[in-house]
């Protein structure tokens, strides 16, 4: 054990690094069985039919096919889906889009259910599609989910504050644009993945790549019916999941499967096609803005209108829409607004959580029309930004109160202060023949947490162990961001231990304790908070069967250190092996809840949009600056200098705070100017990572980020949230270079080479 | 068919269908699961192994093309419970997160600093330019490269 | 489940190839193994060249080189004869996919693809590279652009195969280029692409030009009345947009998920913009 205890703000490795780096880490995707059989799906021919018959007897007739299941085997739900429970595990009477799986197939190998999906006979009866969001909305359109009463329309909310969209009238300036962002894929390197078998006892065992165990083992539950005593799911490290696998992907498929395997272990996998076809997206989104302010620069009105695009399930598409209302504003205070949303159901793939989760799209409509309206009011953005942000105390344009640390203030000045600021007009003349520069800025926010109704719960267990060290029992599960190594740190820094006194039990259902969901920015938040206090008891218990063992009665005079308590007056040590051998098993583990504040304020919105996540109480802020480079020849755009100022509060570590904010910014350099996810009458287009371009090494710069520290005394260690943060700025800081390097403003997203281009070519807006 | 091949500096004997991938092979028949598959095509670099020292795709690669070569995996770099110079600094620059990519990195920086032992950030970045990532943003998979470089000077 | 057989030389190619009449050949694989996991085509026996070592020769000889079929890009990225001499080709092998891409894959295998797209190909066709097509009657040469007249369409006969490429060296003072768009900066299919071949007078005008366009038809495209356009003509401006126009004038791309055929159009008109000197 190295001999000297870690502590909360250093640079502290990850304790997961060794293990992936050396390829000894598994992951879900990771385990084989002896005896396993691989399952996979039959998907869906039609965006939109009634299923008359399916016919799986030629696929059965294949050697080496062990079965065919289809809705009928389903005994539950069949229904999964949080908080709207709508996706069937396997299609039943109709299909809603063409990655609905139809049947599921077991068979002895990955080439054998593709020859079985090809032979399996599914008669439809075709539906009329709809796959503009718009469209789906009109009174005759096709409906999707029959027993709706809303029919397509998943939800709807409107925050109408002061005069609304008519104080317009009395704004000096006024911009007005409408934009069209695409489908985003998370494009995780470890597709969709598990294995799933019963053990002796009858209970299903999953080890899924999720970021929900607890909540699928619920969902599984209802869909499968069985006891959700009967599931045990454990969540390994992830390869990824920025939101893709916040719920159920294959997990009930394969629940399913295990039931009907004659007991042998079953696993699945998705190809990068399946995954591309069937995973959850970013919602597409169109956005109508209208946004005005006073002669002096002050803003006054906002108008909005979001339409987001769900697809064929609701998935998380409620809560997604809340959260673009509560940020579609931005980090402004304004008084009067008018902001409505749609989420609608279309045959279109499945949208759902993706990192940021409804703010990068709003954000990269309203800090354009603010750099617009800065343009026509003739103000420095920066300036202007400055001018109209919000402080502690003050009311965000959507009515939410800020109440706890807010440094988009700090923020902004450390940017103006920042040589890629300053310099910015020197660097733009600078530009070589044939290319053009601009510098772009965006300024924005993002909430924690999971807002005033469902209550935001973590549990934390730790034990100490009888050789003296601890186990963490993580009840959150670890996509790649380290919340997990991060508990180690604060663990680390509480029980004065090293890294190596810990071992860091990874989410089981059997062996750790709900605490929510690996998403919201919410984990090392929430989860940290659990275990702080789960730190303190087991400290203090320490420390006071040390007092029985004839140390006195002052705690003061006990030092918890690596190993060992040190009784400070005498320099006695008592290791802690003695001390835990003392102890009975229960009292060497503790157990802490902790539920997040809410914010409880008047309300802003109706009672089913506060019931999808909204408001918020704690939120990071951030502003961005990008510097990028134009070729005049291709209009292909190069990002050269990219500066993140974000405020989550105290940096606990900030290697790990680094992580993030670097690789948010490059998944929203991606959604910027490559990403697009062509979908074409409900048919994917972008098929595979050859054709959905996401940025590789050579195509992004080296970011500068700057912490702006405040304290956030709700958070542990004053830390916020800063999982999202990061991607929700690149598009508009990139989108407002560009505009500023052509005069023109692109409204469809990505501002991909051949968009850029036009517009250079056009002389006039497109 | 038989299939014969230095794994990790280990002789391995191998019954394989010859049509098998390689990257199955290491997987499946093998055990060796750090070799990871991101997409079967070729276009993530996740699958990455070194033949000869040489970085390929083990996706597109069959079982039958291991035979009389002499492969390592990203399991054959560390020595014993020592990591290799390049895998340390990885986790000392913080370059892995979800780290699915990790060991397709690693593989492919040996390949790069075996060919340019002292690369630029530039260099560094075309060097794995054949590996996706989506978590980190590459910076600090850079930033482990170099280190690593620095470390190791003219060694490997 | 495929057989897999490797030859160790051409005899044993040849006697393996008979046996197995349907087999299809692998150089790389790294276009191969993607179709069969398409199921876009299927093969019973695979025949894989790696093996023969006289296909990954690169021999200079005087004036030509001529390159083995299955020499990796890797190989000719490396050779600092086509770096010195042949720079449009090293410069289009230095963005063809990637490093482990270019480790496996081959120029052989690059041309038999016959994508428009292919990085190597317009180099190719600028610098006249002749085929030797090898079969088990004899061998025959042929001329790059008659070798493929379509995409994924060549003039190989059945149980024929390209052995090797045989290509003039430039004369000193020929400069030679590639010019790529792509998607990203790596893992990139050109979007449009342009190979050159200037040889300049002494006086500075162009004594000689060819120049040949990747992605903007079916197959890689040369134009005889826009090379003639810069004969004798300096690199200016002008000149450059009045080329420009007329290639525009003349390609034949198509839309697809990459791009739209417009734009291609166009930037096969800009690249050549790319020519001006620094």
């Amino acid at each position: 054990m190295k001999d000297r205890a870690v502590a909360a703000g250093t640079a502290l490795p990850r304790a997961d690094g060794p293990g992936k780096i050396c390829g000894t880490e598994k992951y879900a995707a990771d385990y084989y069985h002896e005896d396993m059989l691989w399952a996979g799906v039959k998907n869906s021919d039609h965006a939109h039919a009634l299923i008359e018959a399916i016919d799986v007897s030629g696929a059965l007739l294949i050697p080496g096919v062990h079965a065919v299941l289809t809705h009928k085997d389903v005994k539950g739900t069949n229904r999964v889906g949080v908080p709207e429970s709508d996706q069937p595990v396997l299609a039943d009477y109709k299909v809603c889009y063409k990655g609905d799986p139809v049947a599921l197939i077991m068979a002895e190998s990955r080439e054998l259910i593709e020859k079985a999906a090809a032979a399996i006979k599914v008669e439809y009866q075709p539906l009329p599609p709809v796959f503009d969001p718009e469209q789906a909305l009109l009174p005759d359109a096709p409906v999707l989910h029959e027993n709706r009463a809303d029919k397509n329309l998943l939800l709807n909310g409107t925050i109408e504050r002061g005069k609304g969209a008519l104080a317009l009238e009395e704004c000096a300036f006024i911009v007005e644009g409408e934009f069209h962002l695409p489908a985003q894929e998370h494009a995780y390197l470890e597709t969709e993945t598990g294995v799933a078998w019963l053990n002796e006892d009858g209970v299903l065992e999953l080890v899924a790549s999720t970021q929900t165990p607890f909540r699928d083992r619920l969902e599984l539950a209802h869909a499968l019916g069985l006891p959700a005593d009967q599931i045990r799911i454990k969540a390994p490290y992830l390869g990824g999941g920025f939101g893709g696998k916040d719920g159920i992907t294959v997990q009930g498929l394969l629940g399913l499967a295990a039931l009907h395997s004659a007991g042998r272990p079953v696993k699945m996998w998705n190809s990068r096609e399946q995954s591309f076809l069937a995973s959850s997206k970013r919602h597409p989104a169109h956005m109508h803005y209208r946004l005005g302010c006073r002669q002096d620069g002050s803003l006054h009105a906002l108008s909005c209108r979001i339409v987001l695009d769900s697809g064929a399930y609701a998935s998380l598409g409620g809560p997604v829409l809340a959260l673009a209302l509560e940020h579609a504003a931005g980090v402004y205070r304004m008084e009067n607004v008018h902001i409505e949303g749609f989420c609608v159901y279309t045959n279109n793939p499945i949208s759902g959580a993706f990192r940021g989760f409804g703010a990068p799209q709003v954000l990269a409509a309203l800090e354009q029309m603010v750099d617009m309206l800065a343009d026509k009011l003739g103000m420095d953005p920066l300036e202007f930004r400055l001018k109209n942000a919000v402080n502690r105390g003050d009311e965000l344009g959507s009515g939410v109160l800020m109440s706890r640390s807010t440094g988009i203030t700090a923020c902004l000045q450390a940017m103006q202060q920042h040589p890629l600021w300053i310099d910015r007009r020197q660097w733009e003349k600078d530009a070589p023949p044939f290319k053009r520069r601009a510098v772009g800025i965006a300024a924005g926010l993002q909430g924690t947490g999971y807002g005033p109704v469902v209550a935001d719960v973590a549990n934390a267990k730790l034990e100490l162990l009888l050789d003296g060290r601890f186990r963490i029992y993580s009840g959150v599960a670890d996509m790649g961001q380290g919340n997990n190594p991060t508990n180690v740190q604060i663990a680390g820094e509480i029980m004065g231990q090293p890294a190596d006194a810990f071992e860091l039990l990874q989410p089981d259902t059997g062996r750790s304790l709900p605490s929510g969901s690996s998403s919201a920015s919410r984990t090392t938040y929430s989860f940290g908070n659990a275990l702080q206090g789960a730190c303190l008891l087991l400290k203090d218990r320490i420390l006071a069967r040390v007092g029985q063992m004839g140390m006195g009665i002052y705690k003061e005079d006990l030092l918890l250190a690596p190993g060992r308590v040190r009784h400070i007056p005498s320099g006695k040590d008592i290791p802690l092996t003695f001390i835990a051998a003392a102890m009975s098993e229960s009292e060497r583990v503790s157990i802490n809840t902790f539920t997040a504040p809410v914010a409880r304020h008047k309300d802003i919105v109706d009672p089913a949009v506060a019931a999808a996540g909204f408001p918020h109480l704690v939120f990071s802020f951030a502003c961005h600056l990008a510097r990028i480079e134009i070729d005049e020849l291709t209009g292909e755009v190069t990002v050269c200098d990219y500066l993140a100022c974000t405020d989550g509060g105290r940096v606990l570590n900030p290697q790990l705070y680094e992580q993030q904010i670097q690789g948010g910014i490059v998944q929203g350099i991606g959604y910027a100017l490559w990403e697009d996810f062509k979908v074409s009458a409900g048919e994917v287009q972008s098929t595979n990572l050859s054709t959905y371009i996401i940025p590789g090494s050579l195509d992004v710069p080296d970011i500068i980020s700057l912490p702006v520290e405040t304290v956030e005394d709700t958070g542990p260690f004053g830390m916020k949230g800063i999982g999202e943060i990061g991607i929700n700025l690149p598009y508009p800081a990139i989108a407002n270079a560009v505009a500023r390097a052509t005069g023109k403003r692109i409204k469809t997203g990505p501002l991909s080479a051949e968009r850029v281009w036009q517009v250079l070519q056009a002389g006039e807006e497109q | 068919m038989l299939i014969k091949f230095y794994l990790n500096g280990d002789l391995k004997e191998v019954n394989s269908d010859p049509d098998k991938r390689a990257v199955d092979l290491l997987r499946e028949d093998l055990g060796l699961t750090g070799t990871k598959e991101g997409c079967g095509e070729g276009e993530c670099g996740a699958c990455s192994i070194l033949v000869d020292g040489v970085s390929k795709l083990s996706c597109l690669m069959l079982a039958a093309q291991l035979d009389g070569h002499n492969i390592t995996t990203i399991e054959g770099l560390a020595d014993g419970e020592k990591l290799h110079p390049v895998q340390a600094a990885f986790v000392d620059r913080g370059a892995v997160q979800c780290g699915f990519c990790s060991p397709g990195m690693a593989i492919a920086a040996l390949d790069l600093l075996r060919r340019n032992p002292h690369p630029q950030r530039i260099e560094i970045r075309q060097g794995l330019s054949g590996n996706l990532c989506r978590c980190t943003g590459y910076q600090k998979i850079v930033d482990a490269v170099e280190a690593a470089a620095l470390e190791m000077g003219d060694k490997l | 489940m495929k057989q897999v057989l490797f030859p160790s030389n051409m005899e044993e190619l040849w006697n393996m190839w008979r046996d197995n009449p349907g087999a299809g050949l692998m150089a790389g694989g790294t276009d191969l193994l993607v179709k069969l996991r398409s199921k876009r085509i299927d093969l019973k026996t695979i025949i894989c060249l790696e093996k023969i070592n006289e296909l990954q020769q690169i021999h200079t000889d005087g004036s030509q080189i001529s390159i083995g079929a299955m020499a990796s890009h890797q190989q000719l990225l490396d050779n600092q004869v086509v770096k010195s001499r042949l720079e449009c080709l090293h410069q289009a092998v230095a963005v063809l996919g990637s490093p482990p891409i270019r480790h496996m894959g081959t120029i052989g295998g690059n041309i038999c693809t016959a994508s428009p797209a292919g990085d190597t190909l317009p180099p190719l066709y600028v610098l006249e590279a002749k085929l030797e097509l090898a079969s088990p009657t004899g061998s025959r040469l042929v001329p790059i652009k008659e070798f493929i007249y379509g995409p994924g369409k060549t003039v190989l006969a059945p149980m024929e195969m390209i052995k090797q490429l045989i290509i003039e060296l430039p004369a000193p003072g020929v400069k030679t280029g590639y010019y790529k768009v792509g998607q990203r900066k790596s893992l990139a299919i050109s979007v449009c692409s342009l190979a050159v071949y200037l040889q300049q007078a002494a006086d500075g005008s162009i004594a000689e030009a060819r120049l040949a366009w990747g992605s903007v038809g079916p197959t890689v495209m040369r134009f005889p009345e826009v090379e003639a356009l810069l004969q004798g003509r300096k690199i200016l401006l002008d000149l450059l947009k009045e080329c420009g126009q007329a290639v525009a004038g003349k390609v034949k791309p198509i839309t697809d998920l990459r791009a739209g055929a417009n734009y291609r159009r166009q930037l096969a008109a800009s690249l050549l913009m790319r020519l001006l000197p620094d």
